[in-house]
């Protein structure tokens, strides 16, 4: 019941999908009856397909009743959703806590030996995370794209008479050029507020002649503008901005953070300052914006890339109060910023871990959708690695620093903790989201590894490849990419092509994120990535060595998928190359957009620098062999340790697997492979021809004699079957079977049957 | 012998605020000098020697030594920061020397050492919390939580380890917030345990079928 429950609630989560895809974005109301139609269509639609394949009427009706009282409550809870939604969340959900439960029934009751068992268990939890956090995202977007409520989308702020504080603009520098600076600052001096000072604040810039300059423009703009350079100063830029606090105006009531390279729009400050009349308004922010996009499919990709955390993620904060503030472009309280004790010069990303801090003191934060400046990106794929490497090492660093305040118990533990649920929530995700990039590399690991053992003719018994295990990740993988690309052109309004590209361009950083998560978890100061340095002039060469743990990572993926299925042509070898394929992919898109970026690098011709303590990626990458060694080492052991000698008694919990005829042709099937027919082979006893009777719930019966080969047909409990061959290993027996009823050969696993006549006789099949 | 140097000192403080009301700078300047030179921790000299110094440089110097003596002062402060505006317009150089949760030490472009004064709390520094009676307690949780991970029987033996580490602990005066961190590691504590009661059980199958 349990996998057809499964396969039932996956069709079901697979037409509310694609529904929502259709209509997701369209409908724009919320009504309970329309909810509850759309849910009973949805499970219909699925019943329908189900009935007429693998489906059993009794099993479907009890399934569909349970979905349609899940679908119910999520319908409840989620008021300013639309239908599509509500129905899609209900059986995302249903069908993830579903397959957890099937994936842990496999894990645990699989006859295995102790260490694939522990191994198994490992993958388990590793699967599951990924599912939960797959889970976050499908949220997440269906959050914004379904929501037909809104409770604190404000696009233009009303202004507040008499209402015009004095605001401190902070424009933090290092080593920036300056005609970029320049730029930044007259657009400051064409504010139209009447009460702001702009403090450029450079830091650590080595040569004099480089900020100098800096002094000369802040003349020329009159008394509002000051300009600072602060020489070898700890704590790199909230160090620095830390210190420019001392260096406001008393009279500032507000701090802005802008980036050296923004040029911002005159009404900056006139539309975002009256925010700040409500008292328990801490910060506003807004979106980042880039004038440099254009011209090639780098910096149109990295554009859309940054664009989708400022049109999906941040207005999903947004609603609960859970903003981050993102470092520019964004206003400040002064006297909350002192409150909190400023910005903590031990993170990498101050910005976001402030907000946290701020939100913890019960104050309020605001997100205006609505860009007010642009900036430049990085030049190259170089510096786009190295600042997601930045950005993903600060937030495990908040993670590490701040786990206990996102606890659900963390109110009890310090009452003056003000954080909701969904603050703690939205900051907990963010952080644990960064390692699905660690969990991806570790499944393409164990998928290379699954290829390479296969390829050498010993398999890993680590979890059986049953169907089921097979086909549900595939949907669920394909309808994530569904929905990830329906949210990219929903949202930024792009093309089918360039959301494929923006796709890529946020997989080919998993990489710089993986290596960013352990070096988080295992550093204790603040590192920046440094990339391989090039020996040669040719820039084409250096984009490919600055990304060549991702080519070679890609390549392996890539060959393994390949080998695997050349060597052992089956559909099962076939679907691990196309999931070979996939991962490859992932990791080969991080030298594709190298290569693409240099167009941009040319048109830009500026270099890449960070202040910081270098961390060198050969360096930062020896956790992650490390892993792959002992995961080598662990599956080589397995292949030498014994699998059980007979069949245990767990294993009659093993859920059922049903083979993909099953799946599409259904009861036929079942019937024809699970009634004996009273015409196949003599009555037992009456000859010695050795037979084999199926002791387990369900047996595969297969084209090799091993458990990830090609399956032929699927025994069940108490069906009996003429042996007429074995193996060459009498420890791990497996027997050569004719097909009742349809003719042919096929092994059956000889832990899964007990045996009649003798088998001793029997001739070695090759 | 002190209490004479103390009159002293207060004498001249006296005379020094007094001339400075006069409007006679150098004498409240000579005052203050001298004040400074016999009592040189007294912040309000040093304080009233900056309103009389003659130089810029002289001014912060000793506006920054007054505010280093009393962080508490808000005329120094506010004067302090004046002061290193009008420097700041004509050298915008300032190097790190030191820093204490009160104030920064900085060098100008000319040289001067001047205590600039911090205007916000001081947070705990990353991962550097105190150690806290439940460290120990953490730290066997999160060994149970590995044995429950590889395979269960390492959780069975730990998690009770856990447990009895966070009763031996509850029996010590505690900080209200130690104590119900104490309760959740307890509760989670005895959740792993009973997970991995059967997870161990399907692990110790596997090691010993018979």
């Amino acid at each position: 019941m349990l996998v057809r429950f499964l396969y039932l609630s996956a069709l079901w989560f697979a037409i509310g999908l694609l529904s929502t895809l259709i209509a997701g974005s369209r409908l724009r109301r919320s009504d309970s009856v329309l909810s509850m139609l759309w849910l009973a269509g949805v499970i219909l639609a699925g019943n329908f397909i189900a009935i007429f394949t693998f489906g059993r009427i009794l099993e479907i009706f009890l399934s569909s009743m349970i979905a349609f009282v899940f679908g119910l409550y999520w319908i409840v809870r989620l008021r300013d959703w639309n239908a599509p939604g509500q129905v899609t969340w209900s059986m995302t959900v249903m069908t993830t806590v579903l397959f957890i439960i099937y994936a842990f029934m496999l894990t645990a009751f699989t006859p295995l030996n102790a260490l694939s068992f522990i191994f198994a268990l490992v993958f388990f939890s590793i699967e599951s995370i990924t599912l939960v956090l797959a889970l976050v995202h499908m949220h997440e977007s269906l959050d914004v794209v379904c929501r037909v409520r809104w409770h604190r989308l404000i696009t233009r702020l009303e202004p507040v008479p008499d209402y015009q504080p004095m605001v401190s603009l902070q424009v933090p520098a290092y080593n920036e050029p300056i005609e970029v600076v320049r730029k930044t600052l007259h657009s400051l001096a064409q504010l139209n507020y009447p009460n702001y000072e702009v403090l450029i604040v450079d830091n650590n810039t080595p040569a004099e002649e480089t900020w100098r300059p800096l002094e000369e423009i802040c003349r020329e703009l009159g008394p509002r503008f000051h300009c600072l350079h602060l020489d070898h100063w700890p704590g790199y830029k909230s160090g620095a901005l830390n210190f420019a606090v001392t260096q406001t105006d008393p009279q500032a009531e507000i701090i802005g953070i802008i980036d050296a390279d923004y040029e911002v729009d005159p009404d900056f400050l006139r539309e975002l300052v009256p925010a700040f009349a409500n008292p328990q308004m801490a910060f506003v922010q807004t979106p980042q914006d880039y004038r440099d996009h254009q011209g090639d499919i780098f910096s149109e990709s990295t554009y859309r890339g940054y664009k989708y955390f400022f049109e999906v993620s941040m207005p999903s904060r947004n609603e609960r109060n859970a903003i981050i503030f993102a470092g520019t472009m964004g206003l400040i309280r002064k006297s909350v910023l002192e409150e909190i004790g400023g910005w903590d010069e031990w993170c990498i990303t101050e910005d976001a871990e402030a907000s946290l801090r701020i939100l913890k003191k019960g104050y309020e934060s605001l997100y205006i959708n609505r860009a007010f400046g642009t900036g430049l990106m990085p030049f190259n794929f170089e510096g786009l690695k190295k600042q997601r490497f930045r950005w993903c090492f600060g937030g495990i660093q908040i993670l590490k620093k701040h786990w206990e305040s996102l606890m659900p118990w963390a109110h009890l533990v310090d009452p003056d903790n003000r954080l909701t649920l969904a603050q703690r929530y939205y900051y907990l995700f963010g952080g644990l989201g960064w390692f699905s990039d660690v969990f991806n590399l570790l499944f393409a690991c164990f998928l290379v590894l699954g290829a390479l053992f296969n390829m050498l003719s010993s398999p890993v018994q680590v979890r059986p490849l049953t169907t089921t295990v097979l086909i549900i990740p595939a949907v669920f993988l394909l309808l994530h990419i569904m929905r990830f690309l329906w949210v990219l052109r929903n949202r930024l309004r792009i093309s089918l092509g360039m959301a494929v590209a923006t796709m890529y361009n946020f997989f080919s950083l998993g990489w710089a994120v993986t290596l960013a998560c352990i070096q988080g978890l295992v550093q204790k100061e603040g590192v920046f990535l440094r990339t391989p340095k090039s020996k040669t002039a040719s820039r084409a060469w250096h984009a490919i060595q600055v990304t060549e743990w991702e080519t070679a990572i890609g390549v392996i993926c890539l060959l393994a998928g390949l080998f695997s299925f050349v060597t052992d042509q089956n559909w099962r070898t076939f679907s691990l190359m196309l999931l070979l394929f996939w991962q490859g992919s992932l990791y080969i898109a991080a030298p594709v957009f190298s290569l693409l970026s240099l167009k941009r690098e040319t048109a830009m011709g500026a270099t890449v620098t960070e202040q910081g303590k270098p961390m060198l990626e050969e360096l930062a990458a020896r956790w992650v062999i490390v892993i792959s060694m002992l995961m080598i080492a662990v599956f080589s052991l397995i292949t030498f340790l014994p699998s059980p000698a007979n069949l245990p008694g767990y294993s009659r919990f093993l859920p059922i697997d049903l083979s993909p005829q099953q799946i599409l042709k259904g009861s036929q099937i079942t019937s024809a492979v699970t009634t004996p027919g009273p015409t196949v082979g003599p009555t037992p006893g009456t000859t010695t021809t050795p037979k084999a009777n199926v002791t387990v719930e369900s047996a595969n019966c297969r084209a090799k004699p091993r458990g990830n080969a090609e399956k032929i047909i699927i025994l069940y409990r108490g069906q009996e079957v003429e042996i007429v061959g074995r193996n060459d290993d009498p420890r791990n027996p497996w027997w050569y079977i004719t097909v009742p009823d349809v003719g042919g050969n096929c092994w059956l696993w000889g832990l899964t049957s007990t045996t009649t006549g003798n088998v001793d006789t029997l001739p070695v099949v090759k | 012998m002190q209490n004479q140097l103390q009159a002293q000192v207060s004498q001249l403080l006296e005379e020094a605020e007094h001339s400075s009301q006069q409007g006679k700078r150098e004498m409240a300047y000579q005052a203050s000098l001298k004040a400074t030179s016999l009592a040189p921790a007294e912040p309000q000299a040093w304080y009233l020697r900056a309103r009389s110094a003659p130089s810029q440089e002289e001014q912060l110097m000793c506006l920054s030594r007054a505010y280093s003596l009393d962080t508490t002062r808000s005329e120094s402060r506010s004067e302090l920061r004046t002061a290193v505006q009008n420097l700041l317009k004509q050298e915008p150089f300032l190097a790190y020397v030191f820093e204490t949760p009160e104030l920064y030490q900085v060098r100008s472009g000319r040289d001067l050492l001047i205590n600039i004064p911090k205007s916000r709390a001081f947070e705990t520094p990353y991962l550097e919390r105190d150690p806290g009676p439940t460290r120990i307690a953490y730290r066997w949780l999160n060994l149970s939580l590995l044995g429950l991970l590889l395979g269960g029987v390492g959780a069975v033996v730990l998690a009770p380890i856990t447990i009895f580490q966070v009763l031996r602990l509850q029996t010590m005066p505690l900080y209200r917030s130690d104590r119900i961190r104490l309760w959740v590691i307890l509760m989670i504590a005895v959740f792993i345990w009973l997970i991995a009661i059967p997870i161990s059980w399907l692990l110790l199958i596997r090691v010993f079928p018979s």
